[in-house]
């Protein structure tokens, strides 16, 4: 896919990204009582290689869900190992958490947080989406090619809960064809 | 005479939000400002009577920007307008002095009545 963004498509996306963000980490806030720093979302072309880049770490965890609708695509989830204990006292975890716990825990992190940030930006754009259920997977046993996302438009966010070590990252893949479709909406949006 | 109005928000799309959000017959003189250094520029060259200010912005965000017009008791009326809807960043904006905090996407209406209620209009 060849594809290139203007600095105004650029920018509608990281504001539309911006907005679903914070309903997120509001949605997360409501649960935990805590502040999540917001930081200003990345839009990025992305070929297979550099995409192997993000799951060259194991200080996260990895979840994955497909969504389905006006826009397909898949959303990742990168929950930091560190400070999961915390998080997992503020949501009344049993602590230490036991595998099954900190398994429903990271699952229930990944659906508040990807939920939301994709909800946000389908309504925006009136692209309604529906969202599978998290699943955990081990990224460093997966290659690239493993994923459809060959070359693509990541739309990718960071969490940071203040006082903690706890960060996520939420990474928004889409179709080629959804690309266009986006991109299509985004340009309606900009005459406007 | 027209009141200075200033939009700081790093997004374009979202100053173009904020702008076509605004009465057409307010006689308003507009300045809009990428983040939060030129927000105070503005402010310190009278073109801020009223700020509309985003939180989340490079170089200075919008909570410096509250803390240093708090500190130098700056008449200028904040509206925060972010997409930093968790209760403690309202509280906190609230603290530091702005007027009105309105979540985005922004309803127009909204910003309208705000308007309204602070007698700007």
């Amino acid at each position: 896919m060849n594809l290139q963004l203007t600095e105004l498509q650029r920018d509608a996306l990281q504001e539309l990204m911006n907005i679903s963000m914070g309903q997120a980490a509001n949605a997360l806030a409501q649960l935990i009582d805590a502040k999540i720093s917001l930081s200003i979302p990345k839009i990025s072309l992305v070929a297979a290689a550099e995409f192997q880049q993000i799951f060259s770490t194991d200080q996260y965890w990895f979840t994955r869900q497909s969504f389905l609708g006006s826009v397909k695509g898949e959303v990742l989830t990168l929950l930091a190992r560190a400070g999961i204990e915390t998080v997992g006292g503020l949501l009344h975890y049993a602590l230490p958490l036991d595998e099954r716990s900190e398994k429903e825990l990271l699952l229930e992190l990944a659906n508040i947080l990807a939920g939301a940030c994709l909800r946000g930006f389908s309504t925006q754009l009136a692209l309604p989406t529906k969202v599978s259920m998290p699943t955990l997977f081990q990224a460093a046993m997966r290659q690239a090619d493993s994923f459809r996302w060959s070359s693509t438009l990541l739309l990718e966010v960071e969490f940071q809960l203040e006082g903690t070590a706890f960060d996520s990252r939420i990474v928004i893949c889409l179709e080629p064809q959804s690309v266009e479709l986006l991109l299509e909406k985004l340009n309606k949006l900009l005459e406007d | 005479m027209p009141i200075p109005v200033t939009i700081a928000d790093d997004s374009l799309l979202s100053r173009k939000t904020v702008r076509k959000a605004l009465p057409a017959d307010w006689d308003i003189e507009l300045t809009e400002a990428c983040n939060g250094k030129e927000a105070l520029a503005a402010v310190a060259a009278g073109k801020a009577e009223v700020l509309f200010l985003d939180l989340t912005m490079p170089e200075l965000d919008g909570f410096a920007v509250l803390r240093d017009l708090h500190d130098h008791h700056a008449k200028t009326v904040v509206i925060v307008i972010s997409a930093d809807i968790q209760p403690q960043a309202r509280k906190l904006v609230e603290s530091l002095g702005a007027y009105r905090f309105l979540p985005k996407p922004l309803q127009p209406e909204q910003l309208r009545q705000t308007l309204a209620e602070l007698g700007l209009l």
